[in-house]
């Protein structure tokens, strides 16, 4: 059975489009990802859109309605912010499978404005009377549990959004460009103790695809910007006594990371650069652990140590992350393979890992999925 | 009018006494706040059984909400508590300094009238809080 291949990426500039849909940002990228694979939508098979919030508006077929109605099938996917992983995930499966030659996959996302969480409750507005259920504090009493452990600080957490920022100055398709040095991060208004708005993500519009094509297509097509998928993972939450009155975003991440590892029969040790799910800037710092990019314990450590800023031994989320790249939610997933492609073909300028070969792009879905993806350039 | 459950492992017995039930698994001991087909654990078929939770247990983690959605009163204290007896909630701290919020802290669960709200035929709601163990 043979490798499946990304063949052609692209994502739009993230930040606020208020006058244009989710779904012409979403054809707007899968054009995007098929000039840079010198393909025609004629010559793709099957389409799988991912949308946290408009999946069930059959976003695949009206971006087919925007750039050409094939008649192939269009897969519609939601999965909190997994949604973009788990298209890209079922668009490997098929090729896999030996259904299709080339797909694609695509991330498209106008999120709702202001802070997101929460759920319809039939009973009093449980916010604030029973806790808070925002997004925002929910990570923050994810962080807080790594703090109480390990002695983890507000200045270790916030160092992940100085880092992330900086990363993002050199991403002319981040939402945010600007450098926040540590005492403004601490300084900007404090949300939920120990998260400041600073190392919350940014709420913004966005899209990504990605065109995935077999091994035999893609020695038709050339190998030289192919980038093979050593590993696609998709999990749910495994039972946690806490769960669901406490979030965990660590074990649904753990049980993906070890069966891509397996998978791709790689070790963290292996990998050249990473983009993980910082929704929020503590998440960061439990991810380091949950991917084995670190002993246990020792997220707050290798942030201060600098490995995982660009220069450093494993660079994490040079792309700006979702803290300032942006975070529409459904695009999420798809933007972050994009990063690794992008910079295992060596072709992102100034953020430029160097001799970077793997790379790994994980998100976390709330309520719970996990997806993670290994790369590596053919 | 007869106050009604405003949380869903808050219960009323036939004298009008609130409590909180959870549930156990006979299998293997698992502990779920809302019930279910079979465990989501073990995936034993036979379905956790309910039980009447203490109300007394212990902080796990917190955070100190300052900004919420729109119209919400800030700052409270949000917290996620392991009662005794297994079952785990998530509440509002009052009363607490945030100093003095640490990991394992007793806890107690108090009920109330979850803001004072009504149903929409008006009947009252049942809530609770947390407060620091050996407070009023």
């Amino acid at each position: 059975m043979g490798d499946v291949y990304i063949q052609g990426a692209d994502m739009i500039p993230f930040g606020r489009y208020n006058d244009r849909s989710y779904f012409q940002l979403g054809a707007q990228a899968v054009l995007g990802a098929l000039d840079d694979a010198g393909l025609s939508i004629r010559d793709i098979g099957a389409v799988y859109a991912s949308s946290c919030f408009n999946a069930q508006s059959m976003l695949g077929q009206k971006i087919l309605k925007e750039i050409g109605q094939t008649g192939v099938p269009c897969i519609n996917v939601s999965n909190a912010c997994a949604s973009g992983a788990t298209a890209v995930r079922e668009a490997w499966v098929a090729i896999k499978a030996g259904i299709y030659d080339m797909v694609v996959a695509v991330g498209a996302e106008k999120n709702p404005r202001g802070m997101l969480g929460g759920a319809p409750f039939e009973g009093p507005p449980p916010e604030g009377l029973f806790g808070s259920e925002s997004m925002p504090a929910v990570f923050a009493e994810a962080g807080m549990v790594h703090a109480q452990k390990y002695g983890t600080t507000i200045e270790q957490f916030a160092e992940i959004a100085v880092k992330n920022h900086f990363h993002a100055t050199m991403n002319p398709k981040a939402a945010y460009r600007s450098e926040t040095p540590l005492e403004d991060v601490l300084a900007s208004e404090m949300i939920a103790w120990p998260l400041t708005k600073l190392m919350c993500s940014a709420n913004v519009d966005g899209a990504a695809a990605l065109v995935l094509v077999s091994e035999k297509k893609a020695r038709e097509l050339g190998m030289s910007r192919a980038v093979r998928i050593r590993a696609s993972i998709l999990t749910s939450d495994p039972y946690e006594p806490r769960n669901p009155m406490m979030f965990d975003p660590n074990s649904v991440t753990r049980l993906a990371a070890a069966q891509a590892y397996e998978m791709a029969g790689l070790s963290p040790q292996d990998l050249d650069i990473v983009e993980l799910h910082d929704c929020f800037a503590v998440a960061e710092i439990l991810h380091y652990e949950n991917l084995g990019l670190c002993a246990e314990g020792e997220g707050g450590s290798l942030i201060d140590s600098g490995a995982t800023r660009l220069g450093g031994r494993i660079p994490v989320n040079v792309s700006g992350g979702l803290l300032s790249k942006g975070h529409p939610i459904g695009a999420t997933g798809v933007a972050n393979m994009v990063e690794i492609v992008e910079q295992l073909r060596g072709e992102v300028g100034a953020r430029q890992v160097r001799d970077a070969r793997i790379g790994l792009a994980h998100v976390l879905g709330f309520g719970a999925a996990a997806g993670i993806h290994i790369l590596e350039h053919a | 009018m007869a106050p009604r459950p405003g949380h869903r492992s808050i219960r009323v017995d036939g004298s009008g006494k609130p409590f909180l039930q959870g549930y156990r698994c006979g299998a293997c001991g698992a502990v779920v706040p809302e019930p279910t087909m079979a465990c989501r654990a073990c995936a034993d078929r036979t379905p956790p059984a309910p039980f009447k939770s203490p109300e007394t247990g212990r902080l796990w983690t917190w955070t100190v909400v300052q900004r919420s959605y729109p119209g919400i009163a800030v700052p409270f204290v949000s917290a996620v508590v392991d009662l005794d007896g297994g079952l785990t909630l998530k509440g509002t701290v009052v009363g607490v300094e945030p100093a003095q919020l640490r990991q394992s802290l007793p806890l107690r669960l108090v009920y109330d009238d979850a803001g004072g709200g009504t149903d929409k035929d008006g009947a009252p709601w049942i809530g609770f809080h947390f407060t620091v163990a050996g407070e009023a």
